[in-house]
């Protein structure tokens, strides 16, 4: 420890330019005042570890799990914001309400069935395209196939949703195609529908499952596939029994990444979807936006829907037969 | 010489290049329609609805919030994010595990569960809906992505360079300064922008946390819901085209900076 400091203070010459003007770094080092809190705070690993640590702590633990511990505790309450001189009391109201009514059940049935629908087809058509990027295109060209990829992706949630309505809307793209090759007479109404919601939904949400495919299928060294080869393994073996479980980290982060962001979608549901396919995401939020104290019922179905879809993606990889901790790490 | 597999997954791949571009090109060219009414087929053709974006001085509005937030936001991010890398990145201590999924738990929160608990707790810290609330949101979403980044290129780093300078007398704080800082620089470029393009286009943060004056995003979700119509197109270009930009320029910046530093 002791050494430590002396070094700091003693050898700060060393750090002076040759020319002999003291750069701003050597008057830092050379200054008193900074020596002494140099001293303090970082003399040693143990102070510097802490001096690092506790703001770090503080700001996680604070922001990134405080507003959940906060919306479960309000989740309890039987009004909130508290109105004044009135203690509120601790209830299970808000949970016992979810379980009542209908209209509470089907657009949360409604969120995990669509979600799971949508995850699987965002994996069955991007795994073609990351196979394909992997390990059909020469290394040069992979990052500029890739881009091309990527450029719709920077456009936000708002105004790819807007598109997709261009696209689809009774006087849409779509509809008068179809019409000018007289396939139907009068235009589909696509919109405001559970296809048109996975139009959407697959279109904000691709690039999550790519990404992570891409970068387990290009892992995989090519000698495997000519070893397999080697051995007799026709293609369809060879990618059933090579490629497919070499590539499974990149389809559990895949799915569980757009599993999570597509049940967590509100604008896009609000303006793809119609009456008949309203998720929970729009019932929470309507638990915000009417007047009046409706606060502890909205936190209540919000921390429904928080453990159900991280249940559900605990599940998803139990059943990979991977670890939920792997996944992050 | 392609075999048919080739085809097919050559062809599926352009095709999914089509739906990608597709819409967001119908989307830039009803811009030019003149009429009131989104629909095709589109007979005449006009550009005033793009001259008007540029005198709209709501749209104008917005889009300085926008970028003043973005911009802010992304500036505590990188701070918070590099600082909560470097300190987990070395440190061996026990629960660091739950540590790290503490730091990576808001980016895995669906959006809108997000959104909401940071309204209750917004409230509960007694800080109004507004620029601060925004930014303190899309902060918190930012951070782990920032860490996460840096995380990996903390690894990459040879720890004799930290070395090599204290031993030339540098204590911890000008080692970190003058070597390891400029050592991240390639994935602070590009933290920096991906915090940009997500603060930029976040809708569900600036909805929930927003006070009066609305974010661009938030804007074109009010039009949308009081009706399409060829202004919303026009200001909806603008945002392609800027973010697609910063987008294009980021990834030839850190493509060159990763090709000569690293």
């Amino acid at each position: 420890m002791a050494t430590t400091s002396e070094r700091t203070g003693n050898d700060a010459a060393l750090i002076r330019p040759q020319d002999g003007t003291r750069s701003f770094w050597t008057r830092l080092t050379a200054n008193p005042a900074y020596q002494r809190a140099s001293d303090l705070l970082l003399s040693s690993d143990r102070r510097r570890f802490w001096l690092l640590a506790v703001p770090a702590l503080i700001w996680m633990f604070g922001t990134h799990l405080g507003p959940i511990l906060t919306m479960i505790r309000i989740s309890f309450l039987d009004s909130y914001p508290p109105s004044a001189g009135r203690v509120p009391d601790v209830t299970l109201e808000n949970y016992l309400l979810f379980f009542q009514a209908p209209n509470y059940i089907t657009p949360f049935v409604r969120t995990f069935v669509y979600s799971t629908c949508y995850t699987l087809l965002t994996l069955s058509l991007m795994y073609p395209i990351a196979y394909f990027l992997a390990k059909k295109l020469r290394p040069s060209r992979q990052m500029l196939f890739l881009l091309l990829l990527l450029v719709p992706f920077w456009v936000g949630e708002i105004v790819r949703t807007y598109a997709i309505m261009i696209l689809l809307g009774n006087r849409g793209f779509l509809n008068i195609v179809l019409m000018g090759l007289g396939l139907t007479s009068r235009p589909i109404p696509f919109m405001y529908t559970g296809f048109s919601l996975g139009m959407g939904l697959v279109y904000l949400t691709s690039l999550y499952m790519l990404l992570p495919l891409y970068a387990s299928l290009e892992k995989i060294p090519r000698n495997y596939l000519e070893a397999a080869a080697d051995l007799g393994a026709g293609s369809w073996t060879r990618f059933r029994r090579v490629t497919l479980p070499l590539s499974k980290d990149g389809i559990a982060s895949g799915c569980v990444l757009v599993f999570l962001i597509s049940t967590g979608y509100y604008a896009t549901p609000v303006l793809l979807g119609g009456p008949s396919t309203t998720v929970f995401a729009e019932t929470i939020a309507g638990f915000f936006h009417v007047a009046g104290d409706k606060w502890p019922e909205g936190a209540a179905f919000s921390t429904i829907m928080l453990l159900a879809s991280l249940v559900t993606v605990g599940l998803f990889l139990r059943l990979l037969g991977r670890r939920s901790g792997s996944l992050l790490g | 010489m392609m075999r048919p597999s080739q085809i097919a997954l050559t062809t599926f791949y352009w095709a999914f290049i089509v739906y990608l571009f597709l819409p967001l090109a119908l989307m830039v060219v009803m811009g030019f329609k003149d009429s009131n009414f989104i629909g095709f087929p589109i007979n005449a053709w006009t550009t005033r609805w793009y001259l008007q974006v540029f005198q709209d001085t709501a749209v104008l509005h917005a889009f300085g919030y926008t970028l003043l937030i973005s911009i802010v936001s992304t500036a505590l991010s990188l701070v918070i994010g590099t600082w909560c890398a470097v300190f987990l990145g070395p440190a061996r201590f026990w629960g660091r595990a739950l540590v790290f999924a503490v730091m990576c738990l808001p980016a895995v929160i669906p959006g809108v569960i997000s959104a909401i608990s940071m309204r209750i707790f917004i409230r509960a810290i007694g800080l109004e809906p507004g620029t601060g609330a925004i930014i303190l949101g899309l902060t918190i979403h930012n951070v782990p992505f920032v860490a996460l980044m840096v995380l990996s290129r903390l690894g990459a780093m040879p720890r004799s360079q930290v070395e090599a300078a204290r031993d030339l007398g540098a204590d911890s704080l000008v080692a970190f300064l003058r070597v390891t800082l400029p050592f991240l620089f390639p994935s602070l470029l590009g933290a920096s922008i991906f915090c940009m393009l997500l603060s930029f286009d976040d809708f569900v943060r600036a909805f929930f946390l927003g006070g009066y004056q609305p974010t661009l995003p938030v804007l074109i979700f009010a039009e949308l819901r009081s009706g399409m119509s060829p202004a919303i197109n026009a200001i909806s270009t603008v945002v392609l085209v800027v973010t697609a930009a910063l987008g294009l320029w980021a990834e030839r910046a850190t493509r060159r900076l990763k090709g000569t530093r690293s």
